[in-house]
């Protein structure tokens, strides 16, 4: 199904209309969540370093900011730069509009006033759960579920309006997300509340997985595949290695989850299996890196399109996040590094190096094609940069400070030796903090300050990304040879 | 047709890795309870329950691991690795994936009451390095007025790990036969870890301690006392830390009081049971033994000092066979015929020797938070002075100590 030669762009010579408003909307409010949710981060990672700043069992506290942090980069800031994403994408390629303005209005009001806005005072509040990338109470599940479940009448018809065969990769992505993901959602948020204790947390582990590997990562990918043909200009290298780098994620990816609680009691079949599968995905995501920055090739190391930029550098993150994971899932690598803040170093490389980069260059580009929305150049520059320099300063920073705790806790000594080890790695990544927080300050500034519509000065200046009228034909799997 | 094949695809592969990771290791997972598991879970109790949502609301899991690992590493820290059954109750889980504090799936006896009151109300009080937050909205503006939420806490911390110490050794090696899996490499562990807690923090009844060496490096000891000891003991010694007024009974006042290395040793390595005295097990010997050569020389000479001797001894001796013996032991070694009944053990005067006057003090006031009582309405005040010349008698100085005479 991807060497058909048709190109199904071309039948939609005249793309259908993109709903900026809704475009606008999530963007804004991705924004907006985000830095809501870098604030929680900036004051769990400052209570490391002066653990008198707030109260344990205060609004504040490090656990419960802990807990909002997390939530609200998954859902606010991703979930909606995801949708601002969708928005704009999904009519380019399907051909078709999504199903339903009013419908669009009802999933933002609900993903933002009755998911976002109310899962984090309850949180706050206290009243959460105490599961890892689930930490939003039962009721704002049911309510998360039900808009993933709109979003997947909204975004998926136009699809399917035209049978499957001639679907280009990031479509592929776009489905697989979304069906996956509500039935993954529920594993996560509710089976470990009726399972108990090892059981319960084997399905954990499937939910820490998927919801990085069925809902962040292939929306992401969505992203990659398709911000990359728009902008330079050129098809993607080869649409076989992309569908084969899809299958293969979709297979391979849920299959890790137990490699969160290796040397566990959970059976040493079921940790064996999914550091196979880890192994393989890292093969996996060479196969599609590989296949990205083929593509990429002409676009210069540093693009000087911003949009393209942050995509490129999401395509890098990528492969490092994903090769260090195959790696740490291995015993040998495992027994040391886990617990320790590496994990957290890879979380970060994970989703704030790869899945807010990605989300990042897709909300860039779709606001260069808005008719009107504000675009300023110079502080994207800077919000790139600052989120550069972050995330390498953060990731580094705690990886080592992983390999020093390892070290205490393998030494002798007690067990306090290995915080205080720890404590200059955790002021140095306060500071990694306060710059990706600058970064997307100047994100929020780029992208509502600046002159209305400035962001088409970039389309037509030549390498810059195209109109969304020449973007579409793109998106098509091309017969070998055509440029 | 190729909708077909996707949607098949697709969902079989999200149906494989439920079955493969997460139903079908459930059912091994079932069978290892069944097998190993006590004939009742152990149920937590409504205050119990409590607690567990306090530490799921205020993200304890997440610094605090609940998880023994099946790693020597992990064995030696914590205890036996984890055990499926020993979770089977838990709604949902909280294992945790980051351990920033220490784990405390074997916490259970770990630590007293009032220790962990005074801990979460201020951290930095007992363990000036501690990064955890405190917990202050827990009580009524100090640790000594926890609200419910504060002993509902530190009930659930107790229950961590005790299940299958109630159930040892009878429940190891009922599981043991039951499991019959000698190819198990990972049971196996779990049956021979030495000990099911292995907490090097938990105390344990008073015995020997590991030998100390002479320490040479007096700077190494002051540092360890000032980060380990003095939020209780005080900087000076004086039984005066931050956290002294917060704990029951109260740190003893080390200026006050001669001690054998052998004591030191013991309380250092097996903490004082019955008292915050946690345990300090994770330490090297070497540096317990420079802790040891601190704390003798916090001493005030006021311990050495001879008492006048006369007729006193004799009524002194009189008095004590009457009334002290039962827990203190005839000869003063703390080991009378009542001594096992008492949560802290009664002191053993041969090791350690108190200021006259605090000696004094303990026989009329008695000694809070523990069960020596005072003496004050019972024996003179002659008497009193008898039986503390007396007892400060039996005290058998280091032979090169400063104590010897």
């Amino acid at each position: 199904m991807s060497d058909r030669t048709d190109t199904p762009g071309a039948a939609a010579a005249a793309p259908p209309p993109i709903d900026a408003t809704l475009v606008r909307a999530h963007g804004v409010a991705a924004l907006v969540t985000l830095l809501v949710s870098v604030a929680f981060g900036l004051i769990a990672a400052t209570s490391l370093v002066l653990p008198d700043l707030v109260d344990g069992a205060g609004w504040l506290g490090w656990g419960r900011v802990r807990y909002a942090h997390t939530q609200g980069i998954m859902l606010g800031w991703l979930g909606n730069a995801f949708f601002a994403f969708l928005y704009h994408a999904v009519p380019l390629l399907s051909g078709r509009r999504v199903t339903s303005v009013a419908l669009g209005r009802w999933l933002f009001g609900l993903w933002n006033f009755a998911v976002m806005a109310p899962g984090w005072v309850l949180v706050l509040a206290g009243l959460s759960q105490p599961l890892e990338w689930a930490e939003f109470p039962l009721p704002v599940d049911a309510v998360v579920l039900l808009c993933l479940g709109l979003a997947a009448v909204q975004f998926l018809p136009p699809f399917f309006a035209r049978g499957l065969e001639s679907l280009y990769v990031s479509s592929w992505y776009i489905i697989g997300a979304l069906v996956f993901t509500c039935l993954a959602y529920p594993m996560g948020n509710l089976v470990p509340e009726l399972v108990p204790g090892a059981r319960g947390a084997a399905f954990s582990g499937l939910w820490i997985h998927d919801a990085i590997g069925l809902y962040v990562t292939p929306l992401a990918l969505a992203i990659l595949y398709f911000v990359v043909p728009a902008a330079t200009r050129r098809p993607i290298y080869s649409h076989f290695l992309s569908m084969l780098g899809f299958w293969l994620l979709f297979f391979v990816y849920p299959l890790n989850g137990t490699h969160h609680y290796v040397f566990s009691v959970i059976p040493m079949e079921a940790q064996r299996t999914a550091i196979a599968a880890s192994t393989i995905l890292g093969v996996d995501v060479v196969l599609v890196v590989a296949n990205l920055l083929l593509s990429l090739r002409g676009a210069g190391l540093i693009p000087r399109d911003v949009g393209l930029r942050f995509v490129a550098t999401s395509v890098v993150f990528y492969l490092l996040v994903s090769v260090q994971g195959a790696v740490q899932a291995q015993m040998a690598v495992n027994q040391s590094v886990h617990f320790t803040d590496w994990v957290v170093g890879h979380s970060h490389l994970a989703m704030l190096g790869f899945a807010t980069f990605a989300a990042a260059g897709g909300l860039v580009h779709a606001w260069q094609r808005l008719p009107d929305a504000p675009y300023h150049s110079r502080a994207l520059e800077w919000s790139y940069w600052l989120l550069v320099a972050g995330v390498v300063l953060m990731v580094g920073d705690l990886t080592l400070a992983g390999l020093v705790e390892a070290g205490a806790w393998g030494a002798e000594g007690a067990w306090i030796e290995s915080v205080a080890a720890a404590r200059p790695y955790w002021v140095a990544r306060v500071h990694a903090g306060a710059l990706v927080a600058a970064g997307f300050v100047a994100l929020l500034v780029g992208l509502t300050r600046g002159p209305r519509g400035a962001g088409r000065n970039v389309v037509e200046s030549g390498v810059g990304p195209a109109p969304v009228a020449e973007v579409s034909p793109r998106l098509g799997p091309l017969p070998s040879g055509v440029r | 047709m190729s909708y077909t094949v996707a949607i098949v695809a697709g969902v079989a592969f999200f149906a494989l890795s439920i079955v493969v990771l997460g139903v079908w290791p459930g059912r091994a997972l079932d069978r290892q309870m069944r097998d190993m598991a006590p004939t009742a879970p152990l149920l937590l109790t409504a205050s119990e329950q409590r607690g567990r949502l306090v530490y799921g609301r205020e993200g304890c899991a997440y610094c605090h691991t609940q998880q023994v690992r099946f790693l020597h590493a992990d064995m030696q820290r914590f205890g036996a690795p984890t055990l499926a059954w020993e979770t089977q109750v838990d709604y949902p889980h909280l294992w945790g994936t980051r351990r920033i504090g220490p784990d405390l799936a074997r916490e259970t006896a770990v630590h007293t009451e009032d220790w962990h009151y005074a801990h979460l109300f201020d951290p930095r009080a007992l363990a000036p390095r501690s990064v955890m937050p405190a917990y202050r909205l827990l009580f009524d503006g100090s640790p000594l007025r926890p609200r419910q939420e504060a002993r509902d806490l530190v009930a659930y911390l107790e229950t961590l790990g005790r299940p299958r110490e109630l159930a040892a050794p009878e429940g190891e090696a009922r599981a043991r036969d039951r499991c019959n899996c000698p190819g198990d490499a990972m049971a196996q562990m779990a049956f021979e870890a030495a000990s099911i807690n292995a907490h090097p923090a938990r105390p344990r009844p008073a015995a020997d301690g590991p030998a100390l060496p002479p320490a040479s490096d007096t700077r190494r000891g002051s540092n360890l006392y000032a980060d380990r000891c003095a939020g209780c003991h005080g900087a000076g010694g004086l039984g005066d830390g931050p956290a002294a007024p917060w704990l029951s009974p109260r740190p003893a006042d080390l200026t006050a009081h001669r001690y054998t290395r052998a004591r030191l040793s013991d309380a250092l390595w097996h903490g004082v049971a019955g008292t915050a005295m946690q345990a300090w097990r994770d330490h090297t010997v070497e540096d317990l033994a420079a802790l040891a050569t601190a704390v003798d020389r916090l001493a005030s000479t006021d311990v050495d000092a001879a008492d006048e001797l006369g007729d006193q001894l004799a009524r002194g001796a009189q008095v004590y066979l009457t009334h002290c013996a039962q827990c203190h032991g005839t000869d003063g070694d703390g080991r009378g015929s009542a001594a096992a009944q008492l949560r802290v053990a009664p002191t053993n005067f041969r090791q350690q020797r108190a200021t006259a006057s605090l000696t004094l003090a303990a026989i009329r006031d008695g000694v809070e938070g523990t069960q020596m009582a005072a003496w004050s309405g019972r024996l003179t005040a002659d008497e009193q002075r008898a039986v503390a010349q007396y007892v400060r008698r039996f005290f058998v100085p280091d032979p090169s100590g400063p104590g010897a005479e």
